[in-house]
């Protein structure tokens, strides 16, 4: 080969790799940080693998997508997120509860949306009780990924036991809600079957054995109230008390267990309240169902069994006379650190569609965020979501607020002394509400 | 300048010389003390008095809000601390001295008063608590004593037409104990047995010429001679029980009830680094953590006076001779 010739091949490979580079696209990183349990929670980031081509189409860049799928405990998790964003390595969206907004916003980890939210015609179409979970100080940090209902199970089979007709079982749900049927109905219900033999003490009611958001609807239902108008934290001692008096009572009774609390969630929870022989009411969230169908009872038929033997209803009336549930929505949340805020939002507003969630909600019986969704097909048509979709209208939730984990340790402290029966209702109140005040100071107003 | 002065400047020089090859050996575990433990200790301490949480965070020392003693305010307030500071007190005693010296130093002795070969095969079945995965561990207890029909125990107890129990709840600080303790075992034993191993075979075997039993020989010859060993792991052992924590957190998480086996470090790190609903306290959290390393200074220089430290380590009074 000449030396001319070699001159003009290397200025040709030289022109081409310039020209290749003027050229390509603008490349971003997005890295996506979710919380799911596989594989029923999997859409929670594989959604953003779908629409990537779809986001870089529009938006003429190349996006250079990372999704970390994770299933630590929340504490970690969260932890990760704190300790990631002051090192400046956080991801660009995290997904995590709607209460992290109120720890996340005051330490600027997060953006506020109001700004942007207006852009993407998808945010309009979400169920609008759902922004209210995510504000804080007057903003909006999130967008909601997914909801859900807490409700009570019960199980056919034992009812049947007890003598209630096809009719009785199949009209429950609508019984709670009426509020004929209410929580002292369950207890007494859940009473006749230890009497009568067909459960043990202790298993005519379990919930959950460990900390979590589901003991706040007691609360609620006993019209309790966590924030004030201003947005303050407040505990209403009358309320804690009933509370109190009807976890301890439900111990005292014989249909709780006093170790509930505790119990293993995977060795022992779980795979008791899935085969529906043993507990007769057990309070869960939706997302408990395809868990036990795919693995605990999949070898009995999976969801044809459950639905064989297992219902689901509003928590039903206390003293406010309402059935209610707690939704605890996820949500994305833009760190602030993020490069590309904007991608990352044209991302979420990608998946924030009827066919994406819809993939999330029936796999994982999630409720649907979007109104298009709720008179999609394939979820009007979805046996589970529709038999609860309607729980959404009877919802509380977390409060978003600084103080809220102080507020809930306390409070779960009084549940554990009444269960364990290391001190009575008002005791167990005195203990919750000395507990607040030592850590939250003049942050508590006890009312 | 006088020859006096000369020579007296030139006997500093030389003593400074003799002394940097000592200062040299000591560096690097004087550069791992200060890195491992004085600096972080400083951290602690200046986070204690700060009120940083997830909801503040920051790792910039001068942006942290200086609260002043309000922190320890808080703790001495707590309704539960009391509770938690006699749950580690008696965690650490009845561990300490049932598994991690009591267990261990039986152990030791048995199997160097046995066949060579047995005795290092049942040490070796000691240290595999220690070698298993904390998590792994756990889990196998967990496996055990869960309640009918998961549990082992109480598969047998079933079969044996006794009746069942919620072990973690019924027992919860038996488990917790054996847990920690089985774990223990090993490290006072290894520290015990290559200590009776080096007792000159001579003194051994001069006391049974001498008449006394076994027993006689363990209590006479053998405790004595191990006395440093034996200080060491007490001392070493007692801070490690003081500080350790994941096996209690992933078998009982500091329950069942109120908080029934917590222990102070598990506070610290429920307060400091996990919470269920986020914005952990890192600043209480550090408080909790900064008395624990004041107790457990203190606990090492009492270990000092009573075990009579200066003695132990001065020169040898066979070889000064």
């Amino acid at each position: 080969m000449s030396s001319k010739l070699r001159l003009a091949l290397v200025f040709f490979l030289l022109f081409g790799l310039l020209a290749g580079a003027g050229l390509a696209q603008d490349s971003v990183s997005i890295t996506v940080r979710c919380k799911a349990s596989p594989p029923e929670e999997d859409w929670r980031c594989n959604s953003f693998a779908v629409v990537e081509e779809q986001v870089e189409a529009e938006l003429g860049i190349d996006i250079d997508l990372n999704l970390i799928q994770d299933n630590a405990g929340w504490g970690d998790y969260k932890n990760e997120f704190v300790l990631a964003s002051e090192a400046g390595e956080a991801p660009d969206i995290i997904l995590s509860g709607h209460e992290d907004i109120g720890a996340w916003a005051p330490a600027g980890f997060i953006i506020p949306l109001d700004d942007v939210i207006g852009m993407h015609s998808e945010f309009d179409d979400i169920v609008p009780s759902l922004w209210d979970s995510h504000g804080y100080a007057g903003q909006i940090w999130g967008i909601p990924q997914d909801a859900e209902a807490r409700p009570i199970f019960y199980s056919k089979l034992l009812l049947r036991d007890l003598g209630w007709s096809e009719d009785d079982i199949e009209s429950l749900p609508d019984r709670v809600v009426a509020g004929e049927w209410t929580f002292a109905d369950m207890l007494a219900t859940a009473e006749a079957a230890i009497e009568e033999g067909i459960v043990d003490e202790g298993n005519g009611w379990w919930h959950r054995p460990s900390n979590g958001p589901d003991f706040l609807y007691y609360y609620f239902g006993h019209g309790g109230e966590v924030l004030d108008m201003e947005g303050n934290l407040v505990v209403d001692r009358e309320a804690l008390v009933a509370t109190y008096e009807l976890l301890g009572g439900a111990v005292a009774s014989g249909v709780l267990r006093s170790d509930i609390i505790g119990l293993d969630w995977n060795e022992v929870w779980h795979p008791t309240v899935a085969q529906a022989d043993t507990v007769l009411f057990a309070a869960g969230g939706t997302w408990n169902w395809p868990n036990w169908s795919i693995n605990y009872v999949a070898d009995k038929g999976g969801d044809e069994f459950l639905f064989e033997n297992i219902g689901l209803t509003l928590i039903p009336a206390m003293a406010t006379g309402n059935a209610i549930t707690l939704t605890h929505p996820l949500t994305y949340m833009i760190s602030s650190g993020s490069a590309n805020p904007d991608v990352a939002l044209e991302l979420i507003a990608a998946i924030t569609t009827p066919e994406h969630n819809n993939k999330h909600a029936i796999d994982s019986f999630h409720l649907g965020i979007l109104n298009a969704q709720l008179e999609s097909e394939a979820y009007a048509n979805n046996r589970l979501l529709s038999s609860a979709h309607y729980m959404l209208d009877h919802t509380t939730a977390l409060p978003n607020h600084p103080g809220w984990n102080a507020w809930s340790n306390a409070y779960f402290l009084g549940i554990q002394a009444v269960e364990t029966g290391e001190a009575d209702a008002a005791g167990a109140a005195d203990i919750a509400i000395a507990q607040m005040q030592n850590e939250l100071g003049d942050g508590i107003a006890v009312r | 300048m006088s020859q006096r002065q000369e020579k007296r400047e030139a006997h500093s020089r030389s003593a400074w010389r003799s002394h940097l090859g000592a200062y040299g050996f000591m560096a690097p575990a004087g550069i791992l003390v200060i890195i491992f433990f004085l600096i972080p200790v400083a951290i602690v301490l200046y986070l204690s008095v700060t009120n940083l949480a997830s909801s503040n965070f920051t790792s910039d020392l001068a942006r942290m809000e200086f609260i002043g003693l309000k922190n320890f305010r808080t703790l001495f307030n707590d309704q539960f601390a009391r509770k938690i500071f006699f749950n580690t007190i008696f965690y650490v005693l009845v561990t300490l001295s049932f598994f991690n010296v009591g267990l261990a130093l039986i152990v030791s002795l048995l199997t160097t008063h046995i066949d060579r070969n047995a005795g290092f095969f049942f040490r070796a079945l000691w240290i595999l608590p220690r070698i298993t995965s904390p998590v792994v561990y756990i889990l196998i207890w967990k496996r055990m004593m869960a309640e009918a029909p998961f549990g082992i125990i109480n598969q047998f107890n079933e079969i044996l037409g006794q009746p069942t129990f919620n072990y973690v709840s019924t027992n919860p600080w038996v488990f917790v104990v054996l847990v920690n303790g089985f774990i223990g075992v090993s490290f006072g034993m290894i520290i015990f047995t290559s200590a009776i191993e080096s007792i000159p075979r001579d003194l051994l075997n001069a006391s049974l010429v001498d008449g006394s039993s076994k027993l006689q020989r363990i209590r006479y010859v053998i405790l004595p001679l191990i006395r440093w060993p034996l200080l060491f792991v007490v001392t070493y052992q007692t801070l490690s029980l003081l500080t350790s924590f994941e096996e209690i957190l992933l078998l009982t998480d500091g329950g069942p009830g109120l908080y029934r086996t917590e222990v102070w470090s598990l506070t610290a790190f429920h307060r400091a680094l996990s919470n269920y609903f986020g914005n952990a306290q890192w600043g209480y959290g550090s408080a909790f953590a900064v008395l624990l390393v004041f107790i457990g200074v203190v606990l090492a220089v009492i270990y000092m006076r009573v075990f009579r430290f200066d003695e132990l380590v001065a020169e040898p009074r066979v070889e000064a001779l």
